[in-house]
């Protein structure tokens, strides 16, 4: 078992095109240096996080198509449910993907395996105990009420301390690492672990008064501003720039092609931390805040596109020569509607942060529509191609049902544009409808539920894009969980009988 | 107000100020994007961009 474990011919049979041996440091690593067990299990945490995740935001479409779900309980409604939809799909599914894929690609860029297994699996169990501590405290109506970084101030000292850990792991591992040059994944994981720590840290900055209680030490605008500038940054630093990093690490090795530039890839590296930083006063337009301090986060904000398409072109052009393969591969196929999504969320949210757009946007379904395009289409979609990708690498064996990957893809593209279309459509009604102004000068439709009754179709519709989304990725953790039993079982490969299901 | 932000929001009208940090991160960026580009750097670059793929083991 443990040794024919790594004797994986997909990763050693690279087409000619690829000689390691031309690499400045030409060491090659026998697979079996590296810890492959701590990516599995953040592997599995991401499959079980993320159905969990996207039943309860199934569970909240749906209280929002019809009321009567709250189930008149204090613990289910939307109130309570939500807060720990988000947190459950940011910091368990995002949260683990972003894990499992640094334990297998740092190791094997380079050529090292991780620091300390210890801090490996303290890592492990930390994170995952401390979303079991959200999912319970949050229905609970246990909240710091700011909005991603609910948790109760001991959750989040465990955050702290677990961070650490992982850092010292994560940084231990580059210091001892057998390859000079650090690879630009590696830069994008690298400001997700600087920048994650000091966000947090100072956005949860309170005073405990009881276990469970606090108080923030910041107030009014200043509490407005920490919030949101950190409250954009953990999109930019969770949602986007290691989910860059595993595109520039899975993409390549799918379609077994280079970079297309890793010039383009420096600059489009540095150039986007250096802007997302300054955006978060975007979620802030026409408050309190001082103007200039709006004007700037609008201008980083629409400078912001450029880099986000360095990135998109940069992964969509690494494809060139290998597009005959995406009508194949439903990995490939996963990874382009992620870009895709990735370079449409980054065109919108620029837009969205221009005032008058905002005005409109603010408050809306629009947000809504605009997130789950970043969210079901880049982080969603990235994630499911890095598992279905990782699954024959880490158990030694085919998908037990391929076309069913396939299938899930197709459902998880047309949930999103149901989604995406759907919110976008209530939106613009309800941006509309609020500003409509009669012939004296009067607002048209003065009574909020007239046109909160509006959204109705758009709440089902969306619930149904919700559940095929969510029915999808039902189906591969399915398929997933049979391979994984059949590889166990000792089950061959037998590709004859996986190319009949 | 926040007597931080206050002084911030007033402080920005020191206007030579914002605009030296302007200049001095435009001309960072451009010198930074020369680096990325000069053609002595092409070949190192071309090569990191394969690393991905090279990370199996001895084929
Ligand atoms: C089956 C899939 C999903 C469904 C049906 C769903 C549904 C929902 C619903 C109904 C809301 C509340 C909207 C409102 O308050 O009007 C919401 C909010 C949110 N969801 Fe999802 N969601 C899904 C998947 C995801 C995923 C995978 C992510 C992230 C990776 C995500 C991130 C978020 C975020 C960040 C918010 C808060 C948005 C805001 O405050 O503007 N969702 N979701
Ligand atoms: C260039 C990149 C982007 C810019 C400039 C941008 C800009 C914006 C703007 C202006 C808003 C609306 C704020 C408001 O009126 O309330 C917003 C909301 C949001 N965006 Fe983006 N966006 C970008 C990319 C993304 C991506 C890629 C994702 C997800 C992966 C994302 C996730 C979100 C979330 C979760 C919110 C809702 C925050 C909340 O109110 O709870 N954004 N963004």
């Amino acid at each position: 078992m443990m040794q024919d474990r790594y004797a994986d011919p997909q990763t050693t049979n690279w087409p000619d095109l690829v000689n390691p041996m031309e690499y400045t440091n030409p060491t090659t690593v026998d697979e079996s240096v590296y810890d492959d067990d701590v990516v599995r299990m953040f592997f599995g945490a991401t499959v079980i996080w993320g159905v969990v995740g996207m039943l309860v935001g199934v569970t909240i479409a749906l209280q929002l198509a019809w009321w009567p779900a709250n189930l008149g309980l204090p613990w289910t409604t939307f109130g309570r449910l939500r807060p720990l939809h988000t947190n459950a799909v940011i910091f368990a599914f995002a949260g683990n993907i972003c894990f499992t894929g640094i334990y297998y690609s740092m190791q094997r860029l380079l050529k090292t395996r991780m620091w300390s297994d210890r801090l490996s699996r303290i890592h492990f169990w930390g994170w995952q105990a401390i979303i079991v501590a959200a999912a319970i405290t949050l229905p609970l109506g246990l909240t710091q009420s700011k909005e991603y970084a609910e948790l109760i101030w001991p959750i989040d000292i465990a955050i702290v301390v677990i961070w650490v850990i992982f850092a010292v792991n994560f940084f231990g591992t580059l210091a001892t690492r057998k390859v000079k040059h650090i690879y630009v994944a590696i830069w994008f994981y690298i400001s997700f672990v600087i920048t994650i720590a000091v966000l947090h840290v100072v956005n949860s900055l309170a005073i405990p008064a009881t276990l469970f209680r606090s108080y923030p030490v910041y107030s009014g605008m200043t509490d407005a501003l920490v919030q949101w500038w950190y409250g954009h940054n953990a999109v930019g630093f969770f949602l986007t720039t290691p989910f860059l990093g595993l595109m520039y690490y899975f993409l390549p090795r799918a379609a077994e092609r280079p970079v297309y530039s890793y010039r383009l890839s420096i600059v489009h590296f540095w150039s986007l931390v250096f802007l997302y930083i300054w955006t978060g006063p975007h979620h802030l337009l026409y408050s309190g805040l001082p103007d200039w301090a709006q004007t700037l986060g609008v201008v980083f904000s629409v400078m912001l596109l450029a880099p986000s398409w360095g990135g998109m072109l940069n992964g969509l052009l690494t494809l060139r020569g290998a597009w005959h393969r995406v009508r194949t591969d439903p990995v490939l196929k996963f990874f382009v509607v992620a870009v895709s999504f990735y370079g449409m969320s980054t065109f919108e949210g620029p837009m969205m942060a221009i005032r008058a757009v905002n005005s409109l946007a603010h408050f809306t379904n629009w947000v809504i529509g605009h997130v789950h395009s970043g969210a079901l289409g880049w982080v969603g979609m990235m994630t499911f191609g890095t598992l279905y990708w990782l699954v024959p690498r880490l158990w030694k064996r085919e998908l037990v049902y391929p076309n069913m990957a396939t299938t899930h893809f197709w459902l998880a593209t047309i949930g999103i544009v149901l989604y995406t279309v759907s919110m976008w459509a209530a939106g613009l009604i309800e941006g509309l409808m609020w500003r409509a102004v009669n012939e004296r000068g009067l607002l048209a439709s003065p009574a909020f539920m007239d046109i909160a009754d509006r959204l109705d179709p758009f709440y089902g519709l969306r619930l149904l894009g919700g559940l095929l989304y969510f029915i999808g990725a039902v189906m591969m953790a399915w398929n997933i969980y049979r391979t994984v039993a059949a590889s166990r079982a000792g089950a061959p490969t037998p590709s004859a009988a996986t190319a009949a299901s | 107000m926040n007597p931080l932000l206050r002084e911030a929001a007033e402080s920005i009208s020191l206007g030579w100020l914002a605009g030296l940090v302007t200049a001095f991160f435009i001309v960072w960026f451009v010198a930074w994007t020369w680096w990325a580009f000069s053609p002595k750097n092409k070949e190192k670059f071309e090569e990191a961009a394969r690393m991905p793929l090279s990370d199996g083991g001895d084929s």
